[in-house]
């Protein structure tokens, strides 16, 4: 009989080994503030790095030449405490601050950014386009990744002394100081990441991305990583040989992963964590629904649109009647957009009839597009030749299966056009990888979209429709839009930039090759305990201000 | 016997070889990059930097780097998509936390099994079995996402028994290890039942009952051990499973363990995680599927499974 009790008494001995193996180890104190995060980190290489979590992290660790003004998000002096810029808006010159130190003690040096922006040119990753600006960047990056022979000192960037940086642009950039407190224009501490160098048969150095883990992480910001358990939490304890370190309010922060909604709100809900950074849909518009108030919900910095394909012949050599602007204006003139963001999104969205969201870049002022007016879509639709939609070929909508917002209001536009037009579009599901690899390729005929801006400037919206962008999802080409976004792009005075962009994004919003459906909006749910959190449209959180008052 | 057992394991490369073979493919074929993100396209030159650093710039660069990396130093790679962690790291954290949790359900999941299936037995007709069928067919048929949510809704926050999810000690597993349970426990108790009752009415039980010997003897110690049988063969199989984690089971409780990554990898096309975690189930199933074998006839020594290997 014993041999039949031995199943269950193996089991019960494997459970306690096993119990000891996964090993809970001793927990940590509460840290001074907690958040949860819905997606985990996944890379701390400022090189690599594209996600807004990735970016918020980067932000408490790192500190750039500038950094944002937790409020208004403008540039104001991190690294640097004071450049100079010549008449051409060209040359910058960068002047660093003594003071500032790494996490281990050794002082923040201009070599330190020359290093990290050369690192970013050699490994290039997702926003290395951004440092294109600076003169010959592009050149090196490509011939470097051709393997021909680049020297670096044709690059315009050049550490004077150990104190100051100078930059030499190719063209004026209105919004390079924004760019400095960009997580790609951080610096890299090299001596520490020595050991994860490996040199090529080229004798080109590579730099193993491990150096991001504590503890051989070494950072020049607010806060340093002392923990990072993966897709668990990460700790960050407030760095001692930081320059600013009297205004740093928390002494640590932990910042837990956890998916599932309903998971992360009852943690909050019981007071658990401080805040929640990310709430997903599937509980946001509930939340918002009970007027609590420690949800917070604040206009955004994305547009959500319906991408049009643009090209004459559609897959399979079809005609595209959307080639034709007046299709594509009736199309857009047909969906009454509240119904969606009132009834289907509902997390406080704006109806949106123009492309770049209100009010977040200051001075920038959209024009509005077009208006929802079924008569005279229906007359653009007989304009075109297909009165009340008949002959109208029939097209296809992609769109994601596993976001149930977007597959209610992609059912919801076609049955507008449907009614309102008397045209067929058929619905497709796709899996997330497969609909972005047709997307790229320009391979359907409509899909859902949006696009969230990266930096302080409209022609981080605008520049996704130049005819040559990689981004321009609806193979849209218009001459005059690609002069107009030309002509920004070396104008060095603010205000003529804004007035041209402008212009650009009026030609956009009347060509339609994107029907925008609302701006997007972000939300957070915290007590009114919690001080320091901004509601910024770019929702960045600068993590120095932030602490939790508690009572005695 | 030890013969089998070493043939049985030198089977084992050829098997995995032909398994690392056929999920490379699949993952080489279908569309998608790992390298695409966000909704931003790569600039072509990050992505080819991206490519040669992962030796993914071709499926033949792929095979001449990985396998050998594999079989030499039991190296999967670094993740494409969390590129600081290796597929090592990842196994390594991860792994622990679900087998340990998948042992406490599989724990729960037998012994309550079984004995639920007996007594239903014994009982057949009464209330018991009634109870024990109705607690079967509530756990086959409801997903482990809903009783996963229940459990956390019920026993966390006011009542504070248990931490709403998380890792860490024993209070943390209770609950996941409970949710996961369910499903095997349903399936033990009504394969116990079923097989049960198949022996309870062979001859050598009536036999020994007529001897003399106590309904509870002849029980425990003729029918149970037959009885077994079946679960045994369902536990291999089902330990692999389990011990590997549950991608619902994992989300609500927000567990860091093995299961997520199978979803995930696949969804983020990290070609070498999902090489690593269909390799990690791979050979656990294998494991398994041969323990049983031998624990067969550990417990059935009428059951050579050197049989099939000599004739």
């Amino acid at each position: 009989m014993l041999r039949l009790l031995s199943i269950p008494l193996a089991l019960l001995l494997l459970l306690a080994v096993a119990v000891i193996w996964s090993g809970g180890g001793a927990e940590e104190p509460r840290a001074d503030f907690s958040f949860i995060s819905r997606t985990d980190v996944n890379t701390l290489d400022i090189g690599q790095m594209s996600y807004l979590a990735d970016m918020r992290v980067a932000y408490a660790i790192w500190e750039g030449l500038y950094a944002m003004h937790p409020e208004t998000l403008d540039p104001v002096p991190g690294v640097a405490s004071s450049h100079e810029v010549n008449p051409e808006k060209t040359v910058y010159t960068f002047h660093l601050r003594p003071e500032a130190r790494w996490s281990n003690g050794d002082p923040v040096t201009a070599h330190d950014f020359v290093f990290a922006w050369r690192r970013i040119l050699q490994s290039p990753g997702e926003y290395t386009y951004l440092h294109y600006y600076i003169n010959n960047a592009e050149t090196y990056c490509m011939r470097y990744a051709r393997r021909e022979p680049v020297d670096f000192k044709t690059v315009g960037l050049v550490a004077t002394d150990p104190n100051t940086l100078r930059v030499t642009l190719a063209n004026p950039v209105t919004f390079f100081l924004d760019l400095m407190a960009f997580p790609p224009f951080f610096p890299l501490h090299e001596k520490s990441m020595r050991s994860f160098a490996h040199v090529g048969q080229d004798g080109r150095v590579l730099y193993d991305q491990q150096f991001t883990r504590p503890p051989s992480l070494v950072t020049n910001g607010p806060f340093m990583l002392t923990r990072w358990e993966f897709k668990r939490r990460l700790r960050l304890e407030a760095n001692p040989h930081y320059w600013d370190i009297a205004n740093v309010k928390s002494r640590s922060i932990d910042m837990a992963i956890v998916e599932d909604p309903l998971t992360m709100l009852r943690r909050y809900e019981f007071g658990k964590v401080d805040w929640l950074a990310d709430i997903p849909s599937e509980i946001g518009s509930e939340l918002m629904g009970m007027n609590r108030p420690d949800m917070h919900n604040f206009p955004g910095f994305a547009t959500l649109f319906i991408t049009l394909n643009c090209k004459p012949t559609l897959a399979g050599g079809r005609p595209n009647p959307m080639a034709d602007f007046r299709i594509r204006q009736a199309m857009a003139m047909t969906i009454d957009k509240k119904t969606i963001t009132h009834t289907i999104l509902r997390m406080g969205e704006q109806p949106a009839t123009n492309y770049i969201p209100p009010g977040v870049f200051a001075g920038y002022q959209s024009k509005p597009g077009l208006p929802y007016d079924i008569p005279a879509a229906r007359r653009l639709l007989t304009d075109a030749g297909f009165p009340n939609g008949k002959n109208f070929p029939r097209l296809t909508v992609i769109f994601r299966a596993d976001r149930p917002a977007v597959r209610d209001y992609v059912q919801n536009i076609v049955k507008q056009w449907n009614t309102n037009l008397g045209i067929e579009v058929a619905l497709q599901t796709l899996e997330g990888k497969t609909l972005r690899t047709r997307v790229n390729a320009r391979d359907f005929d409509i899909a859902p979209g949006d696009w969230t801006g990266d930096y302080n400037d409209p022609s981080t919206f605008t520049d996704k429709f130049r005819s040559n962008s990689e981004n321009n999802d609806s193979a849209w080409i218009n001459e005059q839009y690609d002069r107009l976004a030309h002509a920004a792009a070396s104008e060095s005075d603010p205000a003529k930039r804004f007035r041209l962009l402008e212009q650009a994004e009026q030609i956009l919003n009347e060509q339609v090759p994107v029907i925008p459906l609302c701006h997007l909006t972000n939300s957070y749910l915290f007590r009114d305990n919690v001080k320091g959190i901004n509601l910024n449209p770019r929702n960045m959180t600068i993590f120095k201000g932030v602490y939790v008052q508690r009572n005695p | 016997m030890i013969r089998v057992i070493a043939f049985r394991l030198l089977q084992f490369p050829l098997v995995l070889a032909v398994i690392y073979l056929t999920t490379f493919m699949l993952v080489w074929v279908v569309p998608g990059s790992p390298f695409g993100r966000t909704e931003r396209k790569l600039d072509p030159i990050a992505e080819q930097a991206m490519k040669e650093r992962f030796h993914a710039d071709s499926w033949k660069s792929f095979l001449a780097y990985y396998p050998i990396q594999v079989i030499t130093k039991g190296d999967f790679g670094r993740s494409m998509q969390y590129q600081e962690w290796s597929v090592a790291d990842i196994i390594k954290v991860s792994l622990p936390v679900s087998v340990t949790l998948g042992i406490f359900a599989l724990t729960i999941g037998t012994i309550f099994g079984v004995m639920i299936g007996t007594l239903a037995a014994v009982n057949r007709g009464g209330l018991f079995d009634w109870l024990s069928l109705t607690i079967a067919l509530i756990g086959i048929s409801i997903p482990s996402f809903v009783i996963a949510a229940l459990l956390l809704a019920t026993f966390t926050g006011r009542l504070g028994l248990f931490p709403i999810g998380g890792w860490g000690g024993f209070r943390e597993m209770v609950l996941p290890a409970l949710a996961l349970s369910l499903a095997p426990l349903a399936y033990i108790a009504r394969l116990t039942r079923v097989s049960m009752l198949d022996v309870l009415g062979s001859d050598f039980v009536r036999t020994a009952r007529a001897k003399g010997l106590s309904r509870f003897t002849v029980i425990w110690k003729h029918c149970l051990r037959n009885a077994c049988l079946p679960v045994l063969s369902y536990l291999g199989p089902a330990a692999a499973a389990t011990f590997v984690g549950s991608f619902v089971v994992e989300t609500v409780f927000s567990i860091p363990g093995l299961g997520q990554h199978f979803v995930n990898s696949v969804k983020n096309r990290d070609q070498t995680l999902i090489l690593g975690t269909v390799m990690i189930y791979s050979v656990f199933l294998l494991t398994f599927n041969l323990l049983v074998d031998i624990a067969y006839s550990f417990i059935d020594p009428r059951i050579d499974i050197t049989a099939k290997a000599s004739s």
